[in-house]
């Protein structure tokens, strides 16, 4: 019997109301929603410095106020990673909700173990190098405060709570595909080492984890195929998968989008490395020896996906708080604009001298501010607009920097303005990632299961 | 003038300082004429001071299309980048302007 994985989020924030087309219409067994970008662990610290309850994405209690009651009535279990820093804390606001409304008998599951931060120590006395994956150096806490550490689990504790019986799982960091994966390995029962067929379920996931980027969002290959007053309201994905880990990918059923050969090749390759080792908690997947077939109908099939063993360490992140940074845009017009913007950067140099400011940048939007030097400048402008970045270790150095500025307000080149919003702005926190592995053996996930009486 | 963007088309994406960007043909003779053409050194060539380290290309002859890893792509990455796209999602646009031939 073919298992329905529908996907309704792909990042906190996402539009998890998508679940309700997919769960009136009868139209799948099971909802994913993946809430957790690079750095959404750290923002959700922030939260939870100024409330310990808290840390956890404010999606969860409209999945439980909004969508939660209808899951259940429908037996169709909701697995989410959004419970971020603190899974239990996730859980029990979500028994609260359910409990006001009368969801008896209601089984929660949360999974912890991911957040290694307070057993750092420990980790680095027992020789975890934690060596960056990019430079190779170790981690140094010293260097710069931490904000939060967390492995990347694997689909085991999920899979764990659902043939417990759990009505919605809320996990912390847990691998984007994984969390899609373990609905396949609890229904289909495919062993671990069942490589080809976790591989699979692997890119199953991968194809979902973004909603709506492989229905026609964010898509060269769809562009000309979708009416954009649509784009706000794409259905999103949903995965029909079959026992060998075979699946047909497709949208909702009775809303807009577009599911081809185009789209699902650019979600395939997106935020991915080498192809051929896809590496995930469960299964290292090759994407190289997959076939792809446009069925008509928004419905395109996968097969032959291949797997190799798992790997034996973890991805750990490691957020960072590494500064502040500050964003402001002038304005200088025709003439001698370039002349002009020689001289506001020469103002601001004079003005700041002897801040302790990091790094300055200054770019020119419309011109080279996505491209770099891939653009070309022209001679002479009619119009320039300057985009200064700059960055220091505390806010207070960029609020001097602001105000001693715009003391300078009238001596600035001819026709130099600036743009109001951005004077008003707040200094913006640095949060660098730091990525590391960690040996399997040092995390535990854990399972909690909640009632609602 | 053909660019790029006449033979393929693609996405970008982030994972901290490192953006992949994928170059999907059109057809099988694109796809044949990216695979001989579009090295990685032309692709870091292009890019210029948007990409600071090494460019790897893999090759996916069974969807025919390239996947372009560029380190030190993003400023830094996450918040630490100055970029007005600090995730690089308009990578995948600038390398399709790339002038293919004359």
């Amino acid at each position: 019997m073919t298992l329905r994985i529908g996907s309704a989020q792909g990042y906190y924030g996402d539009n998890v109301l998508a679940a309700l087309p997919m769960l009136e219409d009868n139209q799948v067994d099971v909802i994913c929603f993946e809430a957790l970008a690079e750095l959404t662990l750290a923002i959700l610290q922030k939260d939870r410095l100024k409330d310990p309850a808290r840390g956890y994405t404010f999606d969860i209690s409209l999945i439980a106020s909004k969508i939660l009651p209808l899951a259940y009535k429908k037996g169709v279990p909701l697995i989410t990673n959004g419970g971020g820093l603190n899974p239990l804390g996730a859980a029990q606001a979500i028994r609260e909700t359910a409990h006001k409304l009368g969801l008896h008998g209601l089984k929660i599951a949360a999974i912890t173990g991911d957040d290694l931060l307070p057993s750092l120590d420990a980790l680095r006395a027992s020789g975890e190098a934690l060596a960056h994956l990019e430079t190779g150096q170790a981690l140094d806490p010293s260097e710069y405060p931490l904000v939060n550490g967390n492995a990347y689990l694997g689909a085991e504790a999920i899979v764990e709570a659902l043939k417990q019986g759990a009505h919605i799982v809320v996990t912390g960091r847990v691998a984007d595909p994984c969390l899609y994966l373990a609905p396949m390995i609890a229904h289909y029962g495919w062993a671990w080492d069942d490589w080809d067929k976790l591989a699979s379920g692997i890119v199953a996931g991968h194809l979902l984890e973004c909603t709506a980027q492989v229905v026609g969002g964010n898509s060269l290959a769809a562009m000309d195929a979708i009416d954009p007053y649509d784009l706000s309201r794409l259905g999103y994905p949903i995965a029909h998968v079959e026992a060998d880990g075979s699946f047909i990918l497709t949208k909702t059923a009775g809303l807009p989008g577009v599911v081809n050969l185009g789209t699902v090749k650019e979600q395939l390759l997106y935020e991915i490395h080498d192809p051929a080792n896809y590496m995930t908690p469960d299964v290292i997947a090759d994407f190289t020896t997959l076939h792809l077939e446009d069925l008509g109908d928004d419905r395109v099939r996968v097969s032959g996906v291949t797997g190799k063993p798992r790997p034996t360490a973890l991805k750990l992140n490691f957020g960072r708080l590494e500064g502040y940074l500050r964003e402001l845009i002038f304005t200088v017009a025709y003439p001698q604009a370039w002349r002009k913007f020689e001289q506001l950067k020469a103002m601001i140099e004079a003005t700041w001298r002897g801040l302790p400011i990091e790094r300055v940048e200054y770019q020119f939007m419309g011109l080279n501010s996505l491209a770099g030097s891939v653009a070309t400048l022209p001679d002479d402008p009619l119009e320039l607009v300057v985009r200064v970045m700059f960055s220091a270790r505390d806010e207070a150095t960029l609020k001097n920097a602001v105000r001693l500025l715009m003391a300078n307000g009238l001596s600035g080149p001819a026709g130099m303005s600036i743009s109001g919003t951005t004077v008003g702005a707040e200094p913006r926190v640095i949060v660098g990632l730091f990525p590391t592995t960690v040996q399997r053996q040092h995390v535990e996930p854990e399972l909690h299961i909640l009632e609602v009486e | 003038m053909r660019r790029l963007y006449d033979l393929a088309y693609g996405r970008s994406g982030d994972k901290g300082d490192v953006a992949n960007i994928s170059v999907i043909a059109r057809s099988s003779a694109d796809y044949a004429e990216l695979k001989a053409k579009l090295t990685s050194e032309r692709v870091k060539a292009h890019l210029g001071d948007l990409v600071r380290g090494e460019v790897l290309r893999y090759e996916l002859d069974n969807i025919e299309a390239l996947n372009f890893v560029c380190h030190q792509a993003l400023g830094g990455g996450g918040t630490r980048s100055f970029r007005l796209d600090p995730l690089g999602k308009s990578l995948a646009g600038i390398l399709l302007y790339m002038v293919w031939d004359e």
